[in-house]
């Protein structure tokens, strides 16, 4: 009897004690400080344009749909989705109980009023064009939520998944006007406590979070400082635990110390130089002449400090990979080019071309315009670059290829999505076709790839598109920019996604 | 009556600032709806974000309206935030306040001392020392001596906090920074102005009384020295809030020039126009002060200002 009453007595120990001790485990614990380059005006998703602004969304609001670190789609509030058999209805059921960090409930009320908010017309979001294919957006009954879509479109997760179709709190955004874009009323593990323009900004645990990445931190104070080298410092001096945008000059430096070192992961950051296809560029022959006339590899470790690897296909690592083709590198072959040219003809100093570059747009764009002319030089080409402040850069990247009096521009392109990347720029006509290309197999394939909802057929589809691209050679394909971010040694479980945006989900500190 | 006098004649000015300002941030290259909509937006949705700005209103339009924003705060808001552009600018106001006034204060202390002590002792070692230090605070630029200041206090001394707003530590080293030119320029002008004044005949006067020479310097020869100064502070501070762009970008405070430089990148139009109204409206006010204050120092002027 008294051995039982002992057995029982341990056994009630011990299950008390994992308990307690699964308790203080999940007790969110530790202040991350994080130093971010970029001011975040806004976390409203319907008008937050930077990576910054995409991680606090991530961490305070939830999506139906969201990104891994991977770029994979993953369930967030939703349970469960289908399509109607004509493709036309795309039908969500969401997690039954969950609320907003206020109380609300998040229903399907809510989530169907936070879709028409983002595309009325009056709101204004930056993203109401890319968001137009979900149609009218319904609730149905308490957990059901219906897309009427404009058009079929098999893309529809991806498009879902991004932050800038998280829920937001309707209710909550027509009491607090534009301050909402400060503190922002959402269902996910944190919420913003503080927020002091330009200076930083607090995100604290979300109590009433309910969801399968409950915050592992007390606190994530965010630090907005613009100059490279007082961020720098800021890890230096142990002020910050993870500082973004370490620049080339910086790594060595960040690299030797003691308390933290430079991680590098992939960005779906593909720089290019995109050709404006009107007078000599409509030539083949001078287009492939120009990608063998650059040296990838010697300027992505010479002027990139090894932040940039030579692009392999148009769109970079993390645009949906399951449909990404690669290819082996451009050669770099300044004979080949001269002979191309010759071909085409040209002779040396014949060609005058001129490209425009931004100034602090990209990782040391200036240098590598500088290096461009260089390598076109090399091959006979008089070439003049442009550089330009980046609003006159956006103003010139912008215009109709008929309107262009340059031949390029550099331009960055990071979009999580495969249609959405390769419709808007080598679709013929569409106005964010700013090339001028035009390819009728092209544009076929890319009508049948967005109406297919089959990830087979789709990568049939969008495999043959990025050949074809690849062998056009609309643009001087350059590389994929690299993210140098540094972190100290006492942070563990931080991620980041290759659009940029930090991921916090399982961010612990020894 | 002259304060009325010179409030009226800034009335103008303001005008025509407000016409200037409207205008050249119109001719700013750059399309705020296609920066707001990124490089992959259609012309479609360009022009669907231009509407809702209201940038397709006919130009006289956008200024009637520019105008009504002065009075009516909730029609001027930021392009990319939607907050009134008053709240933005009042929310950061204080930290270039802060800055702005600490630097010139600490620089005119520092360049008063250091003027007295160059012209008490001219030719000496500390003149000699003074002199290369005011010509190294007058060619150094402050972005270069902020980074330098951050390395040295905040890395390798560990005394300071590199960036931020925070604390009041924060604004020690821009602060310092920021006083180095002032100091600089003060302290020449003191030193020459004193230098200047030391053989006139009303110090003989004060000398005779058996007023030591610190006391002759301090009380006499120092008030006739500080009317040019004076004036010198206020064209040193309307700089020093256009310098603040530089500085809170150097050191990570969100002041209004930080504000500007977002604003400039971004084309938030209705930031970057009522900014740098407020920072015209700032220079006349210290103009104005700067004369009340050259008047009180110096008598001959006030009696200038009398009718005929």
């Amino acid at each position: 009897m008294r051995n039982l009453r002992q057995t029982c007595f341990r056994a009630a120990l011990i299950a008390g004690l994992s308990v307690f001790a699964a308790h203080a485990q999940a007790q969110p614990a530790g202040v991350l400080r994080v130093a971010v380059g970029a001011d975040p005006a806004t976390f409203d998703p319907a008008f937050n344009d930077l990576p910054v602004g995409n991680a606090v969304d991530l961490a305070v609001l939830e999506g139906l749909f969201r990104l891994d670190p991977q770029n994979n789609v993953l369930k967030s509030l939703a349970s469960d989705h289908s399509f109607s058999p004509d493709g036309k209805v795309f039908t969500v059921k969401i997690m039954a109980g969950r609320t907003f960090s206020n109380g609300d409930p998040l229903n399907a009320e809510a989530v169907a009023a936070s879709f028409n908010r983002l595309l009325d017309e009056k709101v204004g979001s930056i993203y109401r064009g890319l968001y137009a294919s979900l149609g009218t957006v319904r609730a149905v009954g308490e957990d059901t939520v219906e897309f009427h879509l404009a058009e079929p479109n098999g893309h529809i997760l991806l498009l879902l998944a991004s932050t800038a179709a998280s829920i937001v709190n309707v209710k909550a955004v027509k009491e607090m006007g534009a301050e909402y874009g400060r503190k922002p009323v959402g269902s996910g593990p944190y919420k913003v406590d503080r927020f002091v323009g330009g200076e930083g900004f607090r995100l604290v645990p979300n109590p009433t979070y309910k969801g399968e990445y409950p915050a592992t931190l007390k606190s994530i104070d965010f630090i907005v400082v613009p100059e490279d080298g007082s961020r720098m410092a800021l890890l230096e001096t142990g002020a910050a635990d993870i500082v973004e945008r370490v620049p080339p000059e910086s790594m060595a430096a960040i690299n030797a110390l003691k308390d933290a070192k430079v991680v590098t992961p992939p960005s779906m950051f593909s720089i290019n130089m995109e050709m404006v296809l009107k007078g000599s560029l409509t030539d083949a022959r001078v287009r492939k002449a120009l990608n063998l006339a650059v040296d990838r590899e010697g300027i992505a470790k010479g002027v990139l400090g090894g932040l940039g690897t030579p692009s392999v296909g148009m769109v970079g690592p993390g645009t949906q990979d399951e449909l990404r083709k690669t290819f082996p590198p451009i050669p770099f072959d300044p004979a080949g080019a001269k002979k191309l040219l010759a071909e085409a003809g040209y002779k040396p100093g014949q060609l005058l071309l001129s490209f425009t570059c931004p100034t602090g747009r990209y990782i040391k764009d200036v240098q590598v315009c500088q290096a461009l002319a260089g390598s076109f030089e090399n091959v006979g080409i008089k070439a003049t670059p442009l550089v330009v402040d980046r609003g006159t850069w956006s103003k010139v990247i912008g215009m109709e290829p008929a309107a262009r009096t340059d031949n390029m521009g550099m331009v960055g392109r990071a979009t999580a999505g495969m249609d959405y990347t390769l419709y808007r720029l080598f679709f013929t006509g569409v106005g964010a076709n700013r090339t001028g290309y035009s390819n009728p197999r092209v544009d076929a394939l890319l009508k049948e790839g967005r109406a297919t909802t089959d990830p087979a057929k789709q990568k049939a589809i969008y495999g043959e598109v990025q050949e074809i691209v690849w062998n056009d050679q609309p643009f001087l394909f350059l590389w994929y920019q690299t993210q140098a971010i540094g972190v100290s040694n006492r942070v563990q479980g931080f991620a980041v996604q290759p659009n940029e945006t930090l991921v916090f989900d399982k961010v612990t500190l020894k | 009556m002259f304060v009325l006098r010179r409030l009226s004649s800034a009335l103008p000015t303001l005008f025509a600032v407000s016409l200037l300002v409207f205008f050249f941030v119109d001719l700013i290259p750059g399309d705020p709806a296609q920066i707001l909509a990124g490089p992959t937006a259609s012309n479609e949705e360009i022009e669907s974000i231009r509407t809702f700005l209201g940038l397709n209103e006919p130009l006289l339009t956008r200024y009637a309206q520019f105008l009504r924003g002065i009075f009516d705060p909730s029609v001027a808001t930021s392009f990319r935030t939607h907050r009134p552009v008053v709240v933005e600018l009042a929310e950061r106001l204080p930290n270039t306040l802060i800055v702005s006034i600490g630097g010139l204060a600490l620089g005119v202390l520092l360049g008063t001392v250091a003027g007295i002590v160059c012209a008490m002792r001219p030719g000496g070692i500390a003149d000699a020392a003074i002199t290369v230090l005011t010509l190294a605070g007058i060619s150094m630029p402050i972005y270069w001596l902020g980074l330098l200041g951050i390395w040295y206090f905040a890395v390798h001394l560990g005394w300071l906090p590199a960036a931020g707003a925070s604390t009041p530590l924060h604004f020690v080293l821009p602060i310092l920074v920021i006083a180095t030119r002032p100091a600089a320029m003060f302290s020449r002008l003191v030193a020459t102005s004193l230098t200047e004044s030391m053989g006139r005949d009303y110090l003989d006067t004060a000398r005779a009384k058996g007023l030591s020479e610190t006391r002759v310097v301090l009380f006499h020869a120092l008030r006739n020295s500080l009317i040019a100064a004076v004036s010198v502070a206020g064209v040193q501070f309307g700089g020093m809030l256009g310098g603040s762009v530089v500085t809170e970008t150097v050191f990570g405070i969100p002041g209004v020039g930080r504000l500007l430089v977002d604003a400039v990148s971004r084309a938030d139009y209705p930031v970057i126009q009522y900014a740098i109204l407020m920072f015209a409206v700032f220079f006349v006010a210290i103009n104005l002060v700067t004369d009340l204050l050259t008047q009180w120092l110096d008598p001959r002027t006030r009696e200038q200002e009398r009718p005929a």
